[in-house]
């Protein structure tokens, strides 16, 4: 892979390697620093790679400890339905989380963009970033204080309009809508964040050519403000596609409590390598599928730079 | 006519949009206050309420009259990890987002995978631990505490993406005066990026502020302490309960913490960024980039 | 030109900095290393310093922090010549996490493990063997401990770990524990059979239906009188042996009629609301409820009396708990042991003096009493019949880790029968046909760990009563076969077997 992104782009005219170097070697002097972070405690750290195929023991250490070939994958491949199961389940919340996640940001920043009142997008900015720092343990247990068949705020509610009482801690595909919500609820503002600072950089004269033009505002929003804030869509887009098979065990576990009725739709699969293999103590096992799903994520991502390289080759993640 | 009628009426609903979505927001935080300035009992009895249940300091006088020192000490090292790392990390990234967004650097590419890749594949906690302790020797240091994380690939990106925004002539007339890379960072990347370096720097202090699992795995010195860690050692035995394994250790008696203190930590974590980020923003200023051109 | 170099030292310096915070840090802590180590030729029996590194669970009380800096370290240096260090880390590092990471990587410290953790650590080489030290360093220990608590340790006849304390552990969980104060206040005395507990709950439960009934969602050992005549232990969540039947036998617990009717008991329970709707979901609710003073009844142990009325009568000061038997023909069954055990790292540099600590702990009521409560006139007092009032609510070495029914203190809210009934719980009791047995999982690691996956969404549900049992078991079975079931029952056959035969 490397060799190939090596050999892409070359400048028109060959210069001598040395001259090269020279042109570069202020670039590569302000890598440096990153490729030393990057190089100590991800690139090294991956010769823990070879574990996965392996059975670790303390005396053989990384490097001697005898082959295992496949065998620590045998645990999640050899029940397929399991294994289907759970790569469907985390795909499907992760789109669901990308497409419902992006909208909404998107839509908070571009809303944002048009407002004028400072104090207002200042308070309600900072407001709206609160859920990020709460962690899933106490959104869980908030929702529990509201979904609670018995003594939840929602079913007391349904009992004063003479409604009947609902079991939401049984009704697996309720919690995708919930799961959903809840990650709307605790990332739009962290996401919004990120598109409204890209709008803050964007040269207003864009803006007053148009209005003499007589663009309304809805038309200001669509044409120039959207089509602006597609390269970063984009980015987004595709830094969270390589994490299309990762989960958030946190997540399901502070919200679900593994509820064990649910785990049709919430058996991601991180959550089913800490049912099976984490809780009895196979953490090979564990790391074999993290590689799985980094491989799948991968393959994902070499497809979706291709698509995006299409659309403009500035968007191209490398 | 009409179209300003029109145009009242579309600010008006987004005005409710976006304070409605807010007060949602806003909401489960306000329990959280509420709660954490209930009792107990009546907390446990009665469940949430926007009020609290039998106003009570007691929560907060419990957790600071017993522990108040390693409070004070475990908030100021996570103010000088968040502070150190940074400044460091911003650094780091910006100079290495720059790189990957040179036009015609032939290693262009070569940098942002070799960035990337990391994002997706990691060899696990062991190595990691194994280079981090014995060979590099970050156990029980505050350099421990922020330095492998000063390079965050997403947030690299992201500042990429904000120095892709900046207008390509502007960059190519200082090449033409002759300044070097350098000077096009520091002097012409850096300010008129400001949008974005304020965004990641935010980004960068959260992470190091929220950040328990450098302390979790390299920290045993107590004065290192940060007060996620603190607060991760209480939502530990929650979630330890919660998994099931407590079964196998028949004696032990974990007691789940306090409702009460659950809330305490949570606003006593969320409190000091509650309070800087509207500091920040002044910061998200629009036209930058025109001032600049012209100045 | 220049400037550029300008710049380039400060990135350069920048780097450097990096370096040397990391490196200062280490460079600091050497030289206490070595003084704290060199001072000390007066200290204990002529060995040779040491230094110990204790990992405990949990967060560390301001108390335990003072002690472990002053008195429990000068006791020990004074004792066995050791530098001893508490380290605490959280609850979710237990049995793999941080404590697997420092294991794995050889640090020089000691813990508590169960039997599961043990088995599986000591197959990657991770546990130090301590036989060679347990006549040496363990002398007293083996005096106040149980002998069959050493024995649940040994693994092909090693010792890998030595038992934290001696405390009656017989018919663990196969009592009720229930709240006598409503028990009274209902108008009851004791409960006896299944059909009292239940009419126990119903009253309650008209007087305050605020209240939850059972604070569990398991509860196959105190319900075993009713649905079996057999003496039921159980290895795991999946085989169970009969100690009533002198064979070698093991018994798939979800195959059996037993766990039918069993199930069938707890279905009941649940839509009659004496385990809370709520189970099903957020577990952890459950004992907080129950330490509240929420719930009406606990499974039971000989010591869950007077440890959960210290939590309960925080909430409700009247609260008093008391055991039940749902019957009292069968014999307790033990499985000789306290589940929690010291281990030592492998790469620690003197196993010996580690016992020597664990024995210290154990040694004799003084040194007992320092660890479990303190400084006697500050931290607690005692009056003249020896009962216990503590000044702090700081747990120091958590006391339920060091429990020994020889050293054990009681606080003056306990009754005298009770204490006799406590130190006598064990007297009648049988030891388990398969104390000492520890399953070796490795040829059927794949399948063992694929059940795991079945129990927690199959199994559990039905057990806990939450799905019935006729709609659900048959593909709850099908799944468990399908995981390999068979061959993991046949593996711990297998091994049973042989190690019985052995016996």
């Amino acid at each position: 892979m490397s060799d190939e992104a090596l050999q892409r782009p070359r400048p028109a005219g060959r210069k001598s390697r040395l001259q090269s170097l020279r042109n570069d070697s202020p670039l590569l002097l302000l890598a440096l620093p990153g490729v030393i972070v990057l190089i100590l405690f991800a690139y090294l750290p991956m010769s823990g790679l070879i574990l996965v195929f392996k059975n670790y023991n303390y005396n053989g250490g990384i490097f001697g400890s005898p082959w295992a070939g496949f065998d620590n994958f045998d645990f999640f491949f050899s029940s397929m339905d399991s294994a289907i199961r759970a790569t469907r389940n985390t795909v499907m919340l992760n789109v669901l989380y990308m497409l419902s996640g992006t909208i909404f940001s998107v839509a908070i920043a571009v809303i944002l963009n048009e407002l004028r009142s400072k104090s207002f997008i200042k308070i309600t900015q900072s407001v709206m970033f609160f859920p990020y720092f709460i962690s899933w343990i106490v959104i869980g247990a908030i929702l529990f204080s509201l979904l609670d068949f018995d003594k939840g705020l929602i079913n007391r509610l349904f009992g004063t309009f003479g409604m009947a009482p609902v079991d939401w801690y049984s009704d697996p595909w309720m919690f995708v809508v919930i799961l959903v919500a809840a990650n709307i609820w605790k990332s739009a503002g962290y996401g919004a964040i990120i598109y409204y600072a890209v709008l803050q950089g964007i040269d207003t004269a864009y803006y007053e050519a148009a209005r003499i033009d007589g663009a309304s505002r809805i038309q200001l929003m669509t044409r120039i403000t959207l089509p602006l804030l597609i390269p970063s869509i984009i980015l987004l887009s595709l830094l969270s596609i390589g994490g299309m098979l990762k989960g958030d065990l946190s997540m399901i576990m502070g919200v679900t409590f593994l509820n064990p009725l649910l785990l049709p739709t919430t058996d991601i699969i991180d959550v089913y390598v800490y049912r099976t293999a984490i809780r009895s103590g196979e953490f090979g096992f564990a790391s074999a599928i993290t590689l799985y799903q980094s491989v799948f994520g991968f393959l994902l991502v070499l497809v979706a730079n291709k698509l995006a390289g299409w659309y403009d080759k500035e968007s191209k993640l490398f | 006519m009409a179209t300003n009628q029109e145009n009242r009426t579309l600010i008006v609903t987004f005005y409710f949009c976006i304070g409605l979505f807010a007060l949602v927001c806003l909401a489960p935080f306000v329990l959280a206050v509420s709660g954490s300035l209930s009792t107990e009992a009546r907390l446990a009895a009665e469940g949430y309420s926007f009020l609290p249940r039998g106003f009570s300091l007691d929560t907060y006088k419990f957790m600071f009259d017993s522990k108040a020192d390693q409070i004070f000490q475990a908030y100021l090292t996570s103010v000088v990890v968040t502070m150190l790392g940074t400044a460091c990390a911003v650094l780091v990234t910006t100079a290495y987002a720059y790189v990957i967004t040179v036009k015609g650097f032939r290693y262009r590419n070569f940098f942002a995978f070799l960035a990337y890749f990391t994002m997706l594949f990691s060899g696990g906690t062991l190595p990691w631990y194994i280079l981090s302790t014995k060979y590099y020797h970050l156990d029980d240091t505050l350099a421990g505490l922020f330095v492998p994380y000063l390079l965050n690939v997403f947030l690299m990106y992201l500042q990429a993406n904000y120095f892709k925004s900046i207008p390509h002539e502007i960059i190519e007339s200082a090449q033409i005066d002759g300044a070097g890379h350098f000077r096009i960072f520091f002097r012409i990347m850096l300010p008129l990026g400001q949008v974005g370096l304020v965004t990641i720097s935010l980004f960068y202090a959260l992470q190091f502020w929220n950040d328990f699992y450098l302390s979790l795995m390299l920290i045993s010195d107590e004065k290192l302490y940060t007060i996620q860690y603190m607060m991760y050692f209480m939502m530990a035995n929650i979630q330890y309960l919660a998994s099931g394994n407590s079964a196998q250790i028949g004696g032990a008696v974990i007691a789940p913490p306090l409702e009460t203190a659950k809330m305490a930590m949570t606003c006593l974590t969320v409190l000091p960024i509650a309070v800087l980020y509207p500091f920040l923003q002044r910061y998200f200023v629009r036209g930058i980039i025109v001032g600049s051109v012209k100045g | 030109m220049l400037k550029k170099r300008v710049w380039v030292s400060l990135f350069l310096a920048t780097l450097l900095l990096i370096t040397a915070c990391s490196n200062g840090g280490e460079s600091g802590e050497t030289p206490e290393r070595t003084t704290a180590g060199g001072n000390n030729e007066s200290a204990g029996n002529g060995l040779k310093p040491a230094k110990l590194k204790i990992v405990l669970y949990g967060e560390e009380s301001p108390r335990m922090k003072e002690l472990a800096k002053a008195e429990f370290k000068d006791i020990v240096k004074k004792e066995i010549n050791a530098d001893i260090e508490f380290q605490f880390i959280p609850w979710t590092e237990y049995g793999g996490g941080k404590t697997d990471l420092m294991l794995s990587t050889g640090e020089d410290f000691a813990t508590y493990t169960d039997t599961n953790y043990m088995v599986k650590s000591v197959a990657k080489g991770l546990y130090a063997d301590l036989t060679p030290f347990m006549g040496t360093a363990a002398e007293d220990m083996i005096k106040t401990v149980d002998e069959n608590s050493f024995k649940a340790f040994q693994l092909g006849g090693k010792q890998f770990a030595v038992p934290v304390g001696n405390k009656p552990n017989s018919g663990e969980f196969y009592s009720v524990l229930v709240r006598q104060d409503l028990l009274e206040e209902v108008g009851m005395n004791s409960v006896s059979t299944l059909a009292e507990l239940e009419q126990f709950y119903d009253k309650v439960h008209a007087a305050h239906p605020e209240l939850i009934g059972y604070a569990s969602t398991d509860a196959r050992r105190m319900l075993m009188y009713e649905y079996t005549d057999k003496n039921l232990y159980w290895q795991n969540d999946f085989l169970a042996i009969d100690e009533s039947a002198d064979n070698d036998q093991i018994m798939s617990w979800f195959e059996s009629e037993e766990f039918k009717a069993y199930s069938g008991l707890m279905r009941g329970w649940y839509e009659k609301g004496i385990i809370p709707k709520y189970a099903a979901t957020n577990t952890p609710q459950l004992q907080s409820d129950w330490n509240s003073g929420k719930a009406m009844f606990w499974a039971g142990t000989a010591a869950r009396p007077f440890e959960g009325a210290a939590t309960i009568s925080q909430a409700v000061p009247g609260a008093k708990l008391t055991n039940y038997f749902l019957s009292k023909d069968l014999p307790k069954i033990s499985r000789g042991t306290y589940s929690t055990a010291w281990f030592v790292s492998a790469n620690a540099a003197d196993p010996e003096r580690y016992v020597m600590f664990f024995n210290l702990l154990q040694k004799n009521q003084e040194l007992y009493d320092l660890f479990a409560y303190g400084i006697l006139d500050k931290d607690y007092t005692l009056d003249e019949n020896g009962r216990l009032t503590r000044n702090t609510t700081d747990s120091l070495i958590p006391d339920w880790l060091l429990m020994n029914k020889n050293f054990i203190r009681f606080d003056k809210s306990v009754p005298d029968d009770f204490i006799a009934q406590y130190k006598a719980w064990d007297d009648e009791a049988i030891i388990s046909k398969g104390a000492g047995f520890n399953f070796d999982n490795t040829p059927v690691k794949n399948e063992e760990t694929k059940i795991n996956g079945v129990f927690s969404e199959f199994l559990a549900p039905i057990a806990s009563g939450f799905l019935d049992y006729e709609e659900n078991f048959p593909r709850a079975l099908e799944k468990l076969k399908a995981a390999g079931f068979d061959a993991y029952i046949a593996e711990y056959q297998k091994q049973f077997s042989e190690w019985y035969a052995a016996k």
